[in-house]
C-alpha cells in the first residue's frame, strides 16, 4: 500500500531538505547584499541637544515627528534614494548634542561625505555654539578635505518665538562656506530638499565621489551584472 | 523572470538581514576611552568618572569584538545595582540591552528593552533596538521550523522506506 506512495514520499522528503538548506544558506548572507546602488554616502548630523537633529532624521526617514528622548551616543539609519538617475545609499549618523558624549561622537566625524550642522531658530545659544564648538570640531576631527557642510535652521514652525533671523543664517553659511536652509522636522517643511541640496553638492563634487572615498559600487549577488565602470569617475588627492 | 526571482531572493535576503540600525564601534575608539578611564581613576572626582565609564561602555557593547561585548555587558551589570538616578539607570539598562542583543541574548534584551519603553515609551533608540531584535527571533524561529520540517520529512521517509521494504 505504502509503496505505492514510496516515490511522492521521496520527492516531499528531499524538496523539504532543500528548503531547509536554501533557508539556511540565505540566513548566512551578507546582509547588505540585498539592495544595489551607485553611490554609499554617510552624512552625519551635528548640533546642540534639543536642536531636533533626531526629529529632522525622523521625519526624513519615516515622514513622522515626534517629541524625542535625548540620543545616547550615536544613532544612524539607512534611507535609500534616487536623485539625478543614481540611486544612493545614505547613512545618516545621528549624533547625541550633549557634551558629555562629544568625544564619542568626535570619532564618528571621518569618512564623512556631508555634515549636517543643526541649530534651533529659537534659541540663540545653539547658533552661536556652532562658530564656537561645533564648526571647530568639523576642523578638528573630519578627514574629508572636501566634505559638504550644510547649515540647517530648524523649528521654524514656532514664528512666533523665533530669535534667529533667516539673514545671520545666510551670512554664517557664507563665512563659513556651507549650504544653508531653514527647515521644520515638525511640518516637514524643506526636510526633503534639505538632504537633497546635500546630496546634489556631495554629487558635484568629484572627489566625493570617486573610488576610494566613497563605499564602491556594490551589486546584488543575485544578478550576476559586472560592476559598472563608471563609478569611478576621477581620481584625486 | 530573472529579474522577478532575483526580487523574491531580495525580500527574503532582507526578511533574513533584518535591518540592522544599531551602529558599531571601531576597537581604536574603544581603546581611546579605555585610556580616557585610566585616566580620570587618579584623582578626579566622581561623577567624571562615572561620565568616563559611561562611554567606555556605550564603545564595548557596540564594539565589533564579542570580548568587548561581554566586558561591557560585565561593566554595566556589575554597575545597574548601584545606580539610583533613574536617568542614569534607563540609559544603562538600554545599554546593556545592546550588549544582550549583540551577544545573541535576545530574550534578555528583550526584557531590557521592554522595560526602558515602559519608562519612556516614545524612546526612538529602544524602539529600534526592539524592532532588530524581533527581526532576529522571527528569522531563528524560521530557520528552527526549517530545520525541523526537514527532520519530520527525513524521519518520516526513512519510516515509510523501511514499510515498504517489509511488505
Amino acid at each position: 500500500m505504502i509503496s505505492v506512495f514510496l516515490p511522492q514520499i521521496i520527492l516531499l522528503t528531499k524538496s523539504i531538505a532543500f528548503l531547509g538548506f536554501v533557508l539556511r544558506s540565505i540566513s548566512s548572507m551578507d546582509s547588505s547584499s540585498g539592495s544595489e546602488f551607485d553611490y554609499l554616502f554617510k552624512l552625519l548630523m551635528i548640533g546642540d541637544s534639543g536642536v531636533g537633529k533626531s526629529s529632522l532624521l525622523l521625519s526624513f526617514t519615516s515622514d513622522t515627528f515626534e517629541e524625542l528622548s535625548p540620543t545616547i551616543g550615536v544613532d544612524f539609519k539607512v534611507k535609500h534614494v534616487t536623485i539625478e538617475g543614481k540611486k544612493l545609499k545614505l547613512a545618516i549618523w545621528d549624533t547625541a548634542g550633549q557634551e558629555r558624549f562629544r568625544t564619542l561622537t568626535s570619532s564618528y566625524y571621518r569618512g564623512a561625505q556631508g555634515i549636517i550642522m543643526v541649530y534651533d531658530v529659537t534659541r540663540r545659544e545653539t547658533f552661536t555654539n556652532l562658530s564656537d564648538i561645533w564648526a571647530k570640531e568639523i576642523d578638528l576631527y573630519s578627514t574629508n578635505q572636501d566634505c559638504i557642510k550644510m547649515l540647517v535652521g530648524n523649528k521654524v514652525d514656532k514664528e512666533n518665538d523665533r530669535v534667529v533671523t533667516k539673514k545671520e543664517g545666510i551670512d554664517f553659511a557664507r563665512e563659513y562656506g556651507c549650504l544653508f536652509i531653514e527647515c521644520s522636522a515638525k511640518t516637514r517643511v524643506n526636510v526633503e530638499q534639505c538632504f537633497e541640496e546635500l546630496v546634489l553638492k556631495i554629487l558635484d563634487t568629484p572627489s566625493l565621489t570617486s573610488e576610494g572615498s566613497t563605499t564602491v559600487k556594490r551589486n546584488n549577488i543575485f544578478s550576476q551584472k559586472p560592476p559598472a565602470s563608471d563609478a569611478s569617475t576621477s581620481g584625486c588627492c | 523572470m530573472d529579474a522577478k526571482i532575483g526580487k523574491l531572493f531580495d525580500s527574503i535576503g532582507t526578511f533574513f538581514s533584518g535591518t540592522d540600525n544599531i551602529p558599531w564601534c571601531d576597537s581604536d575608539i574603544v581603546l581611546g576611552f579605555e585610556r580616557e578611564v585610566a585616566q580620570a581613576e587618579n584623582g578626579s572626582d566622581d561623577e567624571h568618572k562615572s561620565v568616563c565609564l559611561l562611554r567606555l561602555s556605550w564603545a564595548l557593547v557596540h564594539s565589533k569584538r564579542p570580548e568587548d561585548v561581554q566586558r561591557g555587558i560585565a561593566m554595566l551589570e556589575g554597575s545597574l545595582p548601584s545606580t539610583s538616578d533613574p536617568l542614569q539607570m534607563r540609559e544603562k539598562m538600554y545599554l546593556l540591552a545592546v550588549g544582550y542583543y549583540r551577544s545573541g541574548d535576545y530574550s534578555r534584551s528583550r526584557h531590557l528593552v521592554d522595560r526602558c519603553l515602559e519608562i519612556a515609551p516614545d524612546w526612538r533608540q529602544a524602539i529600534t533596538l526592539k524592532k532588530s531584535i524581533e527581526d532576529h527571533i522571527k528569522k531563528d524561529g524560521v530557520i528552527g521550523i526549517g530545520i525541523a520540517a526537514t527532520a519530520v520529512g527525513l524521519v518520516a521517509g526513512g519510516l515509510a522506506a523501511a514499510l515498504s521494504r517489509k511488505k
